[in-house]
């Protein structure tokens, strides 16, 4: 399975050799920020069992420091750094009172968290925020779609490793019965701390590129809940708490968004909400499970 | 003078947090669920009362006899096809579900409304919406006034039925043990179905009076879901009046810090104070008994 | 063993587990009209476990539970109150948060127990004076021994026809657990039928016409109850002097 994405990952490095289409690179780099954003979400969420609803205001956070230091003449990978690091310091910040609350207190403290950062980001920088003219004419989408690509294959990278880790099984532990975990030896704090600095580092680095990739929006944009939602929703239909399943899950709404947003324009949204209530009540895998269910089956069969 | 007008104005807004928060913590404090759609319900409700309004100029306050029986059987639905199938499931798995599920509920309301109704702000504006008492050199809107003696009317009846109601005892007795409910003859699953209904019907009621006091549009079910969470963690649960007064009080608080920091920060004021009471207050609503 | 009457309540072969660990092991009991029986055993036995199941709280793996001929395992709790079966549960579980009167009328929810229900609320306020005393206040507020008796009260209510009490006398002063007892001794002779969980073997078999050890999660022994005080294993195990430090939780 793990050949799987790495050929994945080589052929999207192949693509831009192939074709110069705006609309394919483009649709590369949704493809790449969704893919982010759903696997570190899924780092904390799903391997750590900690659902967190306020995914976005670590994105925002990364977003707004890179941007607002690449508009100020820093280079891109060194403004996507302290974004990153902005994002770690907060989380660390926030981790030792978030992680008091548990369950229902956490998913809404984290969701209230993410609220206050988008109103008062949308309160001091209500402008729309543009790339300095220099910038824009020089605009090239190949650089922002490799740099996608690479967050994207870190982030994948550093699931997988994780899923194969001690560390990343002490996560799994938690998430299935915490108080077991705990008198079994694991640390619950520090891996959940841990599962937070990743989560929201790798969602800092995404917000990153898209400060990079966005010619112009409002800086409080990024905060909106919408992102948490999407990151979850992918998660899920993909298979919450695997490797697999929120690449899958990126790969299968970026697609699917994008042939249904230019027959249905909006609608999308409601059929990806309709869906992913479906999955949570009855196929709580998602389609990675769908995937060995049908192997299973094929085993059986032969 | 200021001061004073916007504190009043504070409270005004307050009762519609208390009315929200009402509905959401009975449904909470019966069910254990936590709906995070109950935000975009109250956004339905505005949009019923808003039709009547545009279409047959029904007065917005004689349409939320018509509001809260058609949010009472939308919770009828929605509980019979989504929450009924979380209710029994043990604790972490009901949690994560009930609010996977309110948050993917969340989005189905808002896009529908966006479809259907269009992403515009809406308000009813009827012929007395701009007539205001005058006390003491302060304008108190007649309008915003009336909604908040209507919540407080409607929290009163909704207690008097806990109160004395056979079904109504019924719910209470659920809330606080539901083994010992079942023990007693009473149906929970029934009681669970009253109680999400009714409470979605508070979210309908104080819908109405939103877009008659203030304004609505597709995007504001989260908004008031956050306030009603505030209210919920603010006054605990088990109490209506309770929900009320924290309702005010957020209202007030909300003023208040609006003043000393400047308006752009009031919504703010409220989530790092209901951040601080979460930190507080880590065991949670069940956790203090 | 005589039998004593014609059987209501019938358990046969019945299998309860939590998850891996199995609480009853093909328990097989019954209890006849008007008959008090009790049943014994130490902690962990598997009593509470049993009660739970005749009341639809918990689902056996299989067995049978009969109520005068019907399958009850397949009932939910609030259907099988209606049928004349109610549970005093362990730690009395009374909604502490509503007044005694808002906690005695629940007792009496069901429409069969709705139509007895000011007749009955006048018994029990006859029985226990002390529960009408202080009918408007909260139920939280009563003392141990109060508590119970309203817990007696509220099962009252639901015009059962066989009472099921999980150790009523648990943490109560012997003279307050003696109260109890008697009351029960009275719903008896009024026509109750009971089925009773103690800790308090003495006070019980004295009590009972039958009794049965439960150990492990089966049944170990069964007799008359005042003959059974005189049983070598039942004074060694539960009335010994030894005994008697083990059980006194």
């Amino acid at each position: 399975m793990l050949w799987a994405l790495l050929g994945l990952g080589a052929g999207f490095t192949a693509i831009p050799l192939f074709t110069e289409s705006d609309y394919l690179l483009n649709l590369g780099v949704q493809l790449f920020l969704a893919v982010a954003l759903a696997q570190s979400w899924n780092v904390l969420g799903g391997f750590t069992g900690q659902i967190t609803l306020g995914h976005a205001a670590f994105f925002g956070l990364g977003a707004l420091v890179t941007r607002t230091l690449w508009g100020n003449g820093v280079g891109i990978l060194l403004a996507i750094i302290p974004g990153i690091l902005v994002c770690i310091a907060f989380s660390l910040l926030i981790g030792g009172l978030a992680f008091r609350l548990r369950g229902d207190y956490f998913a809404i403290g984290t969701l209230a968290l993410a609220e206050m950062l988008r109103i008062i980001v949308g309160n001091l920088l209500p402008g729309i925020s543009t790339i300095p003219s220099t910038a824009l004419t020089n605009y090239a989408l190949l650089p922002r779609y490799y740099l996608g690509l690479a967050l994207a294959a870190l982030v994948v990278g550093v699931a997988a490793a994780l899923a194969r880790s001690r560390i990343g099984l002490g996560m799994q532990a938690i998430r299935e019965d915490e108080a077991a975990a705990a008198a079994s030896g694991v640390g619950v704090l520090g891996h959940k701390l841990l599962a937070l600095v990743i989560s929201t580092g790798l969602a800092g680095f995404a917000g990153g590129v898209f400060a990079y990739y966005h010619a112009s929006y409002y800086p409080q944009y990024p905060f909106s809940p919408l992102w948490s939602f999407e990151a979850i929703l992918m998660s899920f239909i993909g298979g919450v708490g695997t490797v697999h399943g929120p690449v899958l899950g990126a790969l299968f709404y970026t697609i699917l968004k994008e042939y249904l947003a230019v027959r249905l324009v909006e609608i999308h949204l409601l059929i990806f909400g309709t869906l992913f209530i479906l999955i949570v009540l009855l196929l709580p895998g998602g389609l990675v499970e769908v995937w060995t269910r049908f192997r299973r089956l094929v085993h059986r069969g032969s | 003078m200021i001061l004073a007008q916007q504190l009043i104005l504070g409270l005004l807004v307050g009762g519609l947090y208390g009315l929200a928060a009402a509905g959401l913590s009975l449904t909470f404090g019966v069910l254990r669920v936590l709906n995070v759609a109950h935000g975009d319900l109250l956004m339905l409700g505005g949009y019923v009362t808003f039709w009547l309004f545009s279409l047959w100029h029904v007065d917005p306050f004689l349409s939320l006899a018509a509001v809260a029986p058609s949010l009472f059987f939308l919770g009828l639905i929605l509980y019979c096809v989504l929450f009924r199938f979380v209710v029994r499931a043990r604790e972490e798995v009901r949690i994560k579900n009930s609010l996977l599920i309110g948050f993917g509920l969340t989005l189905v309301f808002q896009i529908l409304a966006i479809q259907f109704f269009t992403a515009d702000e809406r308000s009813v504006t009827t012929a007395y919406g701009g007539e205001a008492i005058k006390i003491a050199g302060l304008a108190i809107p007649l309008v915003r006034l009336a909604s908040v003696v209507l919540a407080f009317l409607v929290l009163a009846a909704l207690q008097i039925f806990l109160n004395r109601a056979r079904w109504g005892r019924a719910i209470r007795a659920t809330a606080e043990d539901w083994e010992a409910a079942s023990l007693m003859g009473i149906p929970v699953g029934r009681a669970y179905l009253w109680a999400f209904a009714l409470g979605t019907a508070l979210a309908g009621v104080a819908g109405g009076l939103v877009s008659v006091s203030y304004s609505i549009s597709p995007t504001i079910g989260l908004e008031w879901t956050l306030k009603a969470l505030i209210v919920t963690v603010l006054a605990g649960l088990g109490s209506l009046f309770g929900s009320f007064a924290g309702g005010l009080l957020l209202g007030f608080a909300e003023a208040g810090s609006g003043l000393l920091l400047g308006g752009a920060y009031r919504e703010a004021v409220g989530l790092g104070l209901f951040l601080i009471i979460l930190i507080t207050r880590p065991q949670g609503l069940f956790g203090s008994r | 063993m005589v039998t004593w009457s014609k059987p209501v309540l019938e358990i046969e072969g019945l299998v309860v587990s939590y998850g891996a660990l199995t609480a009853l092991q093909g328990v097989s009991l019954t209890v006849g009209s008007g008959e008090i029986v009790v049943l014994v055993g130490p902690n962990g036995a598997g009593k509470s476990t049993l009660l739970k199941a005749v009341a639809g709280l918990l689902h056996p793996r299989s067995g049978a539970i009969r109520w005068e001929g019907e399958e009850l395992s397949a009932i939910p709790p609030h259907r099988i109150v209606e049928r004349g079966l109610a549970l005093v549960p362990e730690g009395r579980r009374l909604f502490a948060r509503m007044t005694i009167r808002e906690n005695l009328e629940l007792g009496a929810f069901t429409p069969r127990a709705q139509a007895e229900k000011s007749r009955r609320l006048d018994r029990v306020y006859e029985i226990f004076p002390r529960l009408q005393e202080r009918q408007d206040q909260l139920a939280g507020s009563l003392s141990g021994g109060e508590q119970q008796m309203l817990a007696l009260g509220r099962a009252f209510m639901s015009a059962p026809r066989l009472l099921l009490l999980d150790e009523p006398s648990l943490g109560l002063a012997p003279r307050v657990a003696e109260a109890i007892f008697s009351v029960l001794g009275e719903f008896h002779r009024e026509g109750l039928s009971i089925f009773l969980v103690e800790q308090n073997v003495q006070a019980a078999l004295t009590l009972a016409q039958r009794a049965y050890i439960l150990e492990g999660g089966k049944i170990v022994g069964a007799g008359e109850g005042r003959s059974l005080l005189q049983d070598e294993h039942i004074r060694t195990a539960y009335l010994g002097p030894l005994a008697r430090g083990g059980q006194s939780n």
